[in-house]
């Protein structure tokens, strides 16, 4: 599965958040995506999952053009996990991890498996709206992952997460990558970038972008280029180099 | 009850075959309509508090129904009337707040509640330049009252088509229920659903309030409750919410006309009196 992006050009209201970027997604690789906050990144997801129209460009998927495709074939095959929380929902955590297979129309057969790889098992007879932050979102990913979309957009996907979880859900990506299929997520933290991604993707926030490995993009220069003055002293980059 | 009724059984068959019997059945078709309306609603608006007058709906029904009264009208025409006002809101609060209903509801939601308030304004306006003996029925309809209510059949229908119609909306409301980003990321298509919410929530409440005024509460109770009580899927959610609203209406209407019999009370403070316990109940449970 590879999602591309050609001559993507991305804006809200008056301002160019992305400008003429080309981007192809490929099976089997994981692609971070940094930037400061207002920078664009989940517009960005949002325009590459094929939930809100580019100002130009266009998306294709296995090189069908994806504004072609019908919503839930495109569900079949694109994941998003939006940031924001699911504060409507009214149901267990066994019901709201089981509409990940909507898409496909019938209900799962086994959600067993997916419940245990985000500890939700103990918790799936519990009413979402009782959980707490880092359980909402281990329950939201665990709604991605049964969707078994080739191709999983995370949209800050380490939020709320304590570092066993976010070290289970980068495990987790790299086996959905070792499988064939596509990950792309924003994230802030640069070593977890540098540990956990294929490439990377910075995006300046006014139509800039660069795309590189995380050798090549992860220097102090750059990222305080992308974040401003002083703020490659947070991973102490000055002395190391590289992140650690 | 049997010794209420009249000795001669003839005439007791009478009542219960042309005024107790439809009467019920009104009741019964008119609570469910209500309690299905609420679920909507509440699924459209991801919040347990909506229900189905919120958008204005009582508000333009009231005030075009009293409008009629005061008048002189005869029922038909009120009930065209209400009709007509709830209508009016609903048209109201689409053209002022539905533009971005595909990613937020928010200005439906505040221009529904901005013209509920406007309508109760002219509503108050009304009855305080309305003759004191005209006053009772006002008041009735504005608290909900069965007993005009005169085509049980005509709402029975709208209450089956109108759960079949849910009925087959089920799984994406279950979805809908996500944040919008997220729902249309699972193929539903959120704005067009969400406009046939708000198209059969409000020609739920529109038919209620045109044939019994606005009943409260059955509304907004019966899916909170069902919802509180684990029933939250749509597929089992929405026909619960016609069996009980429709029960709730038929218990009340009938302590309605028997509490201070012979005269009888608005149905709709019955409901309120039933409702509010329970709901308090309901609300202490983890």
């Amino acid at each position: 599965m590879s999602l591309s992006a050609t001559g993507l050009t991305v804006e809200t209201g008056t301002r160019k958040l992305v400008e003429g970027l080309d981007l192809t997604l490929e099976a089997g690789e994981i692609l971070g995506i940094l930037g400061a906050n207002g920078a664009g990144k989940s517009t960005l997801m949002s325009v590459l999952a094929g939930l809100a129209t580019p100002t130009q460009g266009s998306i294709t998927l296995d090189g069908i053009p994806l504004d072609t495709l019908p919503p839930l074939a495109r569900a079949q095959h694109i994941g998003l996990l939006p940031q924001g929380d699911e504060g409507g929902f009214f149901g267990n955590v066994l019901d709201f991890v089981a509409l990940g297979r909507y898409p496909f129309g019938h209900a799962p057969s086994d959600l067993a498996p997916h419940l245990s790889q985000w500890e939700l098992t103990a918790l799936a007879r519990r009413a979402f709206d009782t959980l707490s932050g880092g359980e909402r979102q281990r329950a939201r990913l665990a709604q991605l992952a049964v969707q078994q979309a080739g191709c999983a957009l995370m949209d800050e996907p380490l939020t709320h997460l304590d570092p066993a979880h976010q070290a289970r859900l980068l495990a987790w990506a790299r086996s959905e990558a070792d499988a064939g299929r596509t990950v792309a997520m924003t994230l802030h933290d640069p070593n977890w970038a540098a540990g956990h991604c294929d490439r990377l993707l910075f995006l300046h926030g006014d139509g800039r972008w660069q795309l590189g490995t995380p050798a090549g993009l992860l220097t102090p220069d750059a990222l305080e280029a992308l974040y401003g003055p002083g703020t490659a002293a947070l991973w102490q980059l000055k002395e190391r180099g590289q992140p650690v | 009850m049997a010794g209420a009724l009249p000795d001669d059984r003839e005439l007791a068959l009478q009542i219960l075959t042309d005024l107790r019997g439809p009467r019920v059945a009104a009741a019964f078709a008119c609570g469910g309509l209500l309690a299905l309306a609420g679920a909507l609603m509440q699924t459209l608006f991801r919040n347990p508090l909506a229900e189905p007058y919120l958008l204005g709906v009582s508000g333009g029904a009231g005030l075009l129904a009293l409008l009629g009264m005061a008048a002189g009208l005869a029922w038909p025409w009120i009930s065209a009337l209400a009709f007509a006002g709830s209508l009016l809101a609903l048209s109201l609060a689409a053209a002022l707040g539905g533009r971005l209903l595909a990613r937020d509801h928010t200005p439906l939601l505040l221009a529904g509640v901005m013209l509920a308030a406007g309508f109760g304004a002219l509503i108050a306006l009304v009855l305080s330049v309305t003759p004191a003996e005209r006053l009772p029925g006002m008041l009735f309809f504005l608290m909900g009252d069965l007993a005009w209510t005169a085509q049980p059949v005509l709402l029975w229908v709208a209450l089956l088509l109108a759960t079949a119609a849910a009925l087959a909306l089920a799984g994406r409301l279950d979805v809908l229920q996500l944040a919008p980003l997220k729902a249309a990321s699972l193929g539903v298509a959120v704005a067009p659903t969400r406009w046939l919410l708000f198209i059969l929530a409000g020609a739920c409440t529109s038919l209620v309030v045109a044939q019994a005024g606005s009943i409260g509460f059955v509304g907004l109770m019966v899916p909170h409750a069902l919802r509180k009580l684990g029933y939250s899927g749509h597929r089992i959610l929405l026909p619960a919410c016609a069996l009980a609203g429709g029960s709730l209406l038929v218990l009340a209407d009938a302590l309605a006309r028997t509490v201070i019999a012979p005269r009888e009370l608005p149905v709709g403070v019955l409901t309120a009196l039933i409702g509010v316990p329970l709901m308090l109940w309901l609300l202490r449970k983890p």
